[in-house]
């Protein structure tokens, strides 16, 4: 039995896409039937659980009896993956509850996986960001994501400065998140159902829609894309074997698209 | 069912009489009396909607919404046949959403016949283009040849998707009757009808085309048959 996985997605700006990438992660292991369940931290409304209700909850995140909801049931939860998605400004103290509670123990000793997927902003930031949580990740599989659905354009990152923060941190690997068309994302926030969901054209209750055939293929080409990006970095042999790697390669590796 | 035809009448460049034969399609099916809607897509000269503004919805697909208003409507409607003018400024724009919204496929599973009537040109870049369209796209390309554009025909530049299809061939007119169909009140269907067998250029020239449509319609049914026969046999030897 694979170990249990444990997916974190966050940053500690705003409005980044992380629930967006939270959305793509749910649907890549559905269609791979990896059991997984989610927690959203927009505690008390919620954003996750709007299109995931079946299989997210929303917690607080900062309060004791929601981390033992979370961590405590790891082992014995039907879905092999969690998935923690992290509201703004909560991704380095999460980290930080994570390391007091032992979990990054009990990652370090093999018993669990651990995955970071930090979604970035286009300030510089972001960049500074990469640097307080990468002091946690240290046995974790470290991605730093890259999200233009939000047509950002990471206009503040020059090369050398993009390059010197990234030498930093060897063990970290790029995403890329591409751009979906505005009105096919919109169409899907309206639709409050997951993506697969829209692309079959049906509702939240599995009833037949009537989304438009043009939205619906913007959004099919895009989450394969998307899911190509997971494709390439293995992320179904991490949550199936926890992605060890030889003795003697290196754990991860930098890795740019062109 | 018998699938419903799309015809894309395409080129990558501009003045090569797409409207024209668009134009003629459509008059060939109406005098046919099939349920029958045009699209035109150029958006800064909309010449096919105004001649005919009850059949032709005029579209500017660089926005999402007006892509929508196009295929999202094409896709729902399987029963009328279907007439696209590409204009030349949407031609890759067209041709690049359809391959990322899987348009050709979609239109096929739902019996749409999608047909692109590529007219040629001997410019490098035509033929270029239409190889590199014709080997990536699920669409039936049928090569035009407009006398009017270029004199030669270089059959082995653009090879029709299926061999029995063959090419179209649209004759070279002269300058005067060009005047005279270009009236924004001529109809090739009513010229037709008011002087059957009447021994004008107009009529050799409108005959001979019609000829052209009415043999590739039959081509294509041909070429259907032929697969589906081909289908049963291998369902037959699998029993």
């Amino acid at each position: 039995m694979a170990k249990p996985t444990v997916i974190v997605v966050g940053a500690d700006k705003g409005g980044v896409g992380k629930t967006t990438v939270s959305r793509t992660l749910l649907d890549y292991f559905t269609a791979h039937h990896i059991p997984t369940r989610a927690f959203d931290t927009e505690s008390p409304k919620g954003t996750l659980k709007r299109f995931h209700p079946d299989n997210s909850d929303i917690v607080d995140v900062t309060s004791v009896a929601d981390q033992m909801r979370i961590f405590d049931t790891l082992s014995n939860a039907d879905s092999s993956v969690t998935i923690l998605d992290v509201r703004a400004g909560l991704l380095s103290p999460t980290l930080r509850a994570l390391r007091d509670i032992g979990f990054l123990d009990s990652v370090k000793k093999g018993q669990l996986t651990f995955v970071v997927f930090h979604i970035l902003g286009s300030s510089i930031a972001s960049l500074n960001e990469i640097e307080d949580t990468s002091t946690f990740v240290g046995d974790s599989k470290y991605f730093l994501v890259k999200n233009f659905i939000n047509n950002t354009s990471f206009f503040e990152w020059d090369q050398a400065t993009h390059s010197s923060y990234f030498k930093k941190f060897k063990d970290a690997v790029e995403i890329t998140i591409p751009k979906l068309n505005e009105m096919a994302y919109e169409q899907v926030e309206l639709a409050s159902v997951p993506f697969l969901t829209f692309v079959a054209n049906k509702g939240l209750k599995g009833e037949a829609a009537n989304y438009s055939f043009v939205l619906r293929g913007y959004v099919r080409h895009w989450l394969g894309n998307v899911w190509a990006e997971y494709d390439r970095i293995k992320l179904n042999d991490i949550v199936a074997t926890g992605g060890a790697a030889p003795a003697n390669s290196p754990r991860v590796q930098v890795v740019s698209r062109s | 069912m018998r699938p419903a035809p799309l015809y894309i009448v395409a080129s990558p460049r501009p003045r090569t009489g797409k409207t024209l034969i668009a134009r003629l399609m459509i008059e060939f099916f109406r005098a046919d009396g099939r349920p029958l809607v045009g699209y035109d897509l150029n958006p800064r000269e909309q010449a096919l909607a105004i001649r005919f503004p009850k059949l032709v919805w005029p579209v500017d697909i660089v926005n999402t919404r007006g892509q929508m208003e196009l295929f999202d409507r094409l896709i729902a409607d399987t029963a009328s046949t279907k007439i696209i003018d590409l204009g030349y400024g949407a031609f890759d724009q067209f041709f690049a959403i359809t391959a990322e919204i899987g348009f050709l496929q979609e239109a096929r599973r739902r019996l749409i016949e999608p047909i692109v009537l590529f007219v040629t040109d001997p410019a490098p870049a035509t033929v270029r283009s239409y190889a590199e369209l014709r080997g990536r796209s699920a669409a039936t390309f049928v090569p035009v040849h407009n006398e009017s554009v270029s004199l030669m025909f270089a059959k082995q530049d653009f090879p029709g998707t299926r061999a029995e299809c063959g090419a179209i061939r649209i004759p070279r007119l002269s300058p005067i009757v060009r005047g005279v169909i270009d009236r924004p009140s001529f109809s090739f269907g009513a010229y037709m009808t008011e002087q059957p067998g009447g021994p004008t250029e107009v009529h050799q020239w409108v005959g001979e085309i019609f000829t052209e449509f009415r043999e590739l319609e039959l081509r294509l049914l041909m070429g259907r048959l032929t697969s589906s026969l081909a289908g049963s046999a291998a369902v037959r030897r699998n029993a």
